[in-house]
């Protein structure tokens, strides 16, 4: 029914051609591009539209793609950050001279990328859909070119992100191999006949390996804090939530689809083992650091920990908690990286903690939301990171795993201490005799504040997003 | 619907502060924090008049679905225990405006949407009978008090405000868990999602073998944990002496008069009802560590050359007795802790207000830089020394009632207890009497006390209240143990 398939795909379509036409757009009508970025942020607007109005069909174009109350809500959450993103890009673009057509273009193919992965559950999908959101982030991240940093993040995250991707792809040829499909609706009948299969196991192992590269999970997690720092900060705002989301998403599918309940002892304390390891060393270094961006990396390893407890503990309120999670991170996270983006004077320089000296009582509208942000990373009440984490931990109780959700409450402590150091700089150190010259954009003002009203509103009332996350955590649970 | 109004109101105040008020309409920011937190206290009245103190349920019960399908509940509850503690806390804040009015000059708006956020935060707490909402409201008073040490605290405020979140919040994170835990065992045992107090104290939480295989142990320690770094029990209390001698003088109110007071009702409300058999335990620690806080309080007060860090000592000292009383049992000991923490509200927090006034005049603490301030300050004096005597439990003040109570109910189970922390008494006795003797009696010696001003009218009208209340309670007492009476022998009882 090409149809029905078509009509299942029409925010994907919309996004592809729109993205082209901003390419284009770049070369034939150059007097446009101040408007690129409000495009950008109106075509994210209009694909999360069509995705709420046309119906869920389910499984589409022969069962590759599977457009569910999952697909929706994951679509909205990309779209979210596409919008949040294209919006705080275009003052940054407009600052580093580089307000070109092709950026959104990139972002809008990038958020195609991710959900694509997301929908499917057939794993080469995945992999095309992972591959087209990683070779449009490569291309983002060294986005700003006359500077170093910025061309050693993109050569990195290459790199690494082709070495994870041949990682995950050998993983699933040796999948491939132990079960003969690569659906994994299918490949779940033919495990129950080989229990234990060594080329099973290898190849599970190396997936997960694969995803964790993209999580930036310990031990693959190295090279996060040099990719964030060098990234343009709108890039490294898109990058630290959405290829997470979409990771943690497929790391949930496979889970379900391979790993069934009785089987998963094992499986579950590796995965919790992973968890403790990200959680700890994130928090951890993440003390150490001076530079905000660094320090943001190092906590967002430390919130995929938090988040794969939720994988660890699955069930239908483990996978809801994730999804909670992720929609929870990437409101606060965007908000602090557009503040970070607004708070610095030149984009070669560090981003410092010092810098915000004494910036809460002169520039009160943003610093309020980066200390809104950093108390939701933090999980203080009443903020979404508050909501998220009750629900992870809850998840994690429920499944009899209370050690882990008391390793995870103690990093929460941990964590406090350099979220508050962000506040203490704004409100309880003197301005600097010099004081810096930052510039703050309505854009960035519009999504930080955006970002801060959904922290709070999603913190009191955590049932709208999770009544969603429910349902979509129903189709994957059964 | 009245509760709610109670709770909010501050808190809704504060927020439209800070979205609508411009930074610089200075006197309108201080306005609204003193009507709020006026218009609090008198919805605090009006519930009082509404309550029925025969009843020793919860009254004016609202519940609203929050996260209905886990069993989150909008639930507010008030009993006599919770009205006490209410009518303190709404009663001390507009205090609290007043006696700041001229000592906050810098970011007026940011403490007063702090102090109203918190106000919320302390009303909440002790209204919600959701153990989902008991979490937020509690922690919800973490960053404003934060914030208050933080800015518009002394030299060394920094330190003593991280100190105080990250000692709080290692206590009741291990709680959240524990909440998880006690919702998970009702879903077991009933088959429904719930965190409602009252659905608690209907679970059967078995005591397994050893302490790290039971599930009632771990959980009383997980609540114990988080309720006993606010009392603060010794030797948690290291948070106390900082976060109280940096605070400003309306953060040391609020923090000895309300905060302190939220980790003995927390061990009363939740550990008590929710865990009996492991509190009969944990009663020989608990009153070990309340005599070892008491005589160790008064000690290490009578020790400080700063005033403020005397009244702060003494505060572990005062909250050993509470905790004494609330440990030995009985209605009469349980009585006395209860009314012993409105006590330690009202002259602890007196005395840091006091304290407060001196320090504007004076720039200084120091017991040293003081003496003969009687004859300066007569009217000061007069208030210091009313406090002191009630704060030493002089026979007709209110600080007698409470630790009679306390000692007297205390007796029969914890003899030897008792007589330790009766020279608790007279070592704070002698404490408050040799600062009183060096501040105000001693020859003036350094000339710049010579010509201090005595009290302005509105530190009278700050202070007035509690003295009132000082003699009040002294005198009759029972106009506030009725309140609590059929509450607290339900809680005893049962």
């Amino acid at each position: 029914m090409p149809v029905n398939d078509l009509a299942a795909i029409l925010p994907e379509l919309l996004l592809v051609i729109v993205g082209a036409l901003l390419a284009l757009a770049d070369s034939f009508a150059p007097a446009l591009r101040p408007r690129f970025g409000l495009l950008g942020a109106v075509t994210a607007i209009a694909a999360g539209l069509l995705r709420w109005l046309v119906p869920l069909p389910g499984r589409v174009w022969s069962g590759a793609l599977l457009v569910d109350p999952m697909a929706r809500f994951l679509d909205t959450y990309v779209l979210v950050a596409v919008l949040l993103c294209a919006l705080m890009a275009d003052p940054y673009l407009a600052r580093t001279k580089a307000r070109l057509g092709e950026f959104y273009a990139l972002l809008l193919w990038a958020a195609v990328g991710a959900m694509v992965m997301m929908k499917s559950d057939h794993l080469l999908v995945i992999f095309v859909g992972l591959e087209l959101l990683s070779v449009c982030l490569y291309a983002l991240n060294a986005f700003h070119t006359t500077s170093v940093v910025s061309l050693e993040a993109g050569w990195k995250y290459l790199v690494v992100g082709a070495f994870s991707a041949a990682v995950l792809l050998f993983g699933v040829a040796l999948l491939y191999g132990a079960t003969g499909t690569l659906a994994l609706g299918q490949a779940a009948g033919a495990l129950a006949a080989l229990p234990g299969s060594p080329l099973l196991l290898a190849g599970l192992a190396l997936l997960f390996a694969g995803l964790a590269f993209k999580l930036a999970l310990v031990p693959f997690h190295a090279w996060a804090p040099d990719v964030y720092q060098g990234s343009p900060t709108p890039v490294t705002a898109f990058l630290s939530v959405v290829p997470k989301g979409a990771a943690l998403v497929v790391l949930a599918r496979t889970v379900a689809a391979l790993l069934p309940p009785p089987a998963t002892v094992r499986w579950t304390l590796l995965l919790a083992a992973v968890a403790v390891l990200s959680m700890t060393l994130g928090n951890l270094v993440a003390i150490a650091q001076r530079d905000l961006k660094r320090m943001l990396a190092y906590s967002g390893i430390a919130h995929m920990g938090y988040a794969l407890v939720g994988i660890a503990a699955f069930g239908q309120d483990g996978v809801a908690a994730v999804l909670v999670y992720v929609a929870a991170y990437t409101l606060m996270n965007i908000a602090a990286f557009a503040v970070v983006s607004a708070f610095s004077e030149g984009e070669e320089e560090p981003h410092l903690v010092t810098d915000l000296a004494g910036q809460g009582w002169v520039r009160p509208g943003l610093s309020f939301a980066l200390a809104v942000a950093m108390f939701s990373l933090a999980g203080i009440p009443p903020t979404v990171g508050f909501a998220a984490k009750f629900l992870v931990f809850r998840a994690a109780v429920l499944d009899g795993l209370v050690w882990l959700a008391v390793v995870g409450v103690i990093n929460s402590l941990v964590s406090v201490f350099f979220y508050l150091r962000v506040v203490y700089y704004l409100y309880m150190r003197p301005l600097p005799k010099r004081q810096p010259q930052y510039t703050e954009p309505l854009a960035v003002r519009l999504v930080a504040g955006l970002c801060a009203v959904g922290i709070f509103v999603l913190g009191v009332l955590p049932g709208i997003v999770l009544e969603t996350a429910e349902l979509a955590a129903r189709t994957l649970t059964r | 619907m009245l509760l709610s109004i109670l709770t909010l109101t501050p808190g809704v105040v504060g927020l439209l502060v800070l979205l609508l008020v411009p930074r610089d309409a200075v006197r309108l920011q201080r306005w609204a924090g003193l009507g709020a937190s006026l218009a609090a206290f008198a919805v605090a009245l009006l519930v009082w008049s509404r309550f029925d103190p025969a009843n020793p349920g919860f009254q004016l019960v609202e519940v609203r679905p929050w996260l209905p399908q886990y069993g989150i509940f909008y639930r507010l509850g008030m009993d006599g225990i919770s009205l006490v503690l209410v009518l303190l806390t709404t009663l001390l804040q507009p205090l609290v405006f007043i006696s700041s009015w001229h000592a906050i000059k810098d970011k007026v708006k940011g403490y007063v949407v702090a102090m109203l956020l918190l106000e919320t935060g302390m009303i909440g707490a002790f209204l919600a009978t959701d153990l989902f909402l008991f979490y937020v409201f509690w922690e919800l008073m973490l960053l404003p008090m934060y914030f208050i040490i933080g800015v518009w605290g002394g030299e060394r405020r920094v330190y003593a405000a991280v100190k105080f979140v990250l000692f709080t919040l290692a206590g009741s994170l291990l709680m959240l868990v524990g909440i998880i835990y006690l919702s998970w065992l009702h879903h077991a045992q009933f088959g429904s999602w719930s965190f409602a107090y009252e659905d608690m104290t209907r679970l059967v939480i078995p005591m397994g073998q050893g302490f790290w295989h039971s599930p009632q142990l771990l959980l009383f320690a997980a609540f114990a944990l988080a309720f006993a770094i606010k009392v603060p029990v010794w030797p948690l209390h290291t948070w106390l002496p900082d976060a109280h001698v940096e605070a400003p003088t309306g953060g040391s109110i609020i923090l000895a008069g309300v905060l302190l007071k939220l980790g003995t009702f927390g061990l009363l409300r939740f550990n008590r009802t929710l865990f009996p058999e492991a509190w009969e335990l944990a009663t020989p620690l608990f009153v070990v560590l309340a005599v070892i806080a008491i005589i160790y309080g008064a000690l290490v007060s009578w020790a400080q050359k700063d005033i403020k860090k005397l009244v702060a000592y003494s505060s572990v000292s005062h909250m050993g007795f509470i905790i004494l009383g609330l440990f030995a049992g009985g209605v009469a000991a349980t009585q006395g802790a209860l009314l012993q923490m409105v006590n330690h509200g009202l002259s602890t927090g007196a005395l840091f207000m006091l304290v407060g006034v001196i320090y504007e005049r004076r720039h200084t603490r120091l017991i040293e830089d003081f003496g003969g301030l009687a004859a300066v300050m007569p009217y000061y004096a007069g208030a210091f020394i009313l406090t002191t005597l009630a704060s030493i439990g002089v026979p007709g003040l209110n600080g007698f009632v409470g630790e009679f109570l306390i000692l007297a109910g205390a007796f029969r189970t914890q003899r030897l207890a008792v007589v330790l922390a009766a020279t608790g008494i007279i070592l704070g006795a002698v404490y408050m009497l040799s600062l009183v003797q060096r501040v105000f009696w001693n020859p003036l010696t350094n000339p710049a006390n010579e010509k201090l001003p005595d009290l302005t009218w509105y530190e009278v009208l700050a202070f007035a209240p509690l003295a009132i209340l000082m003699v009040w309670i002294g005198v009759h007492p029972s106009t506030f143990l009725s309140i609590s009476e059929a509450a607290v022998t339900r809680l005893i009882g049962g």
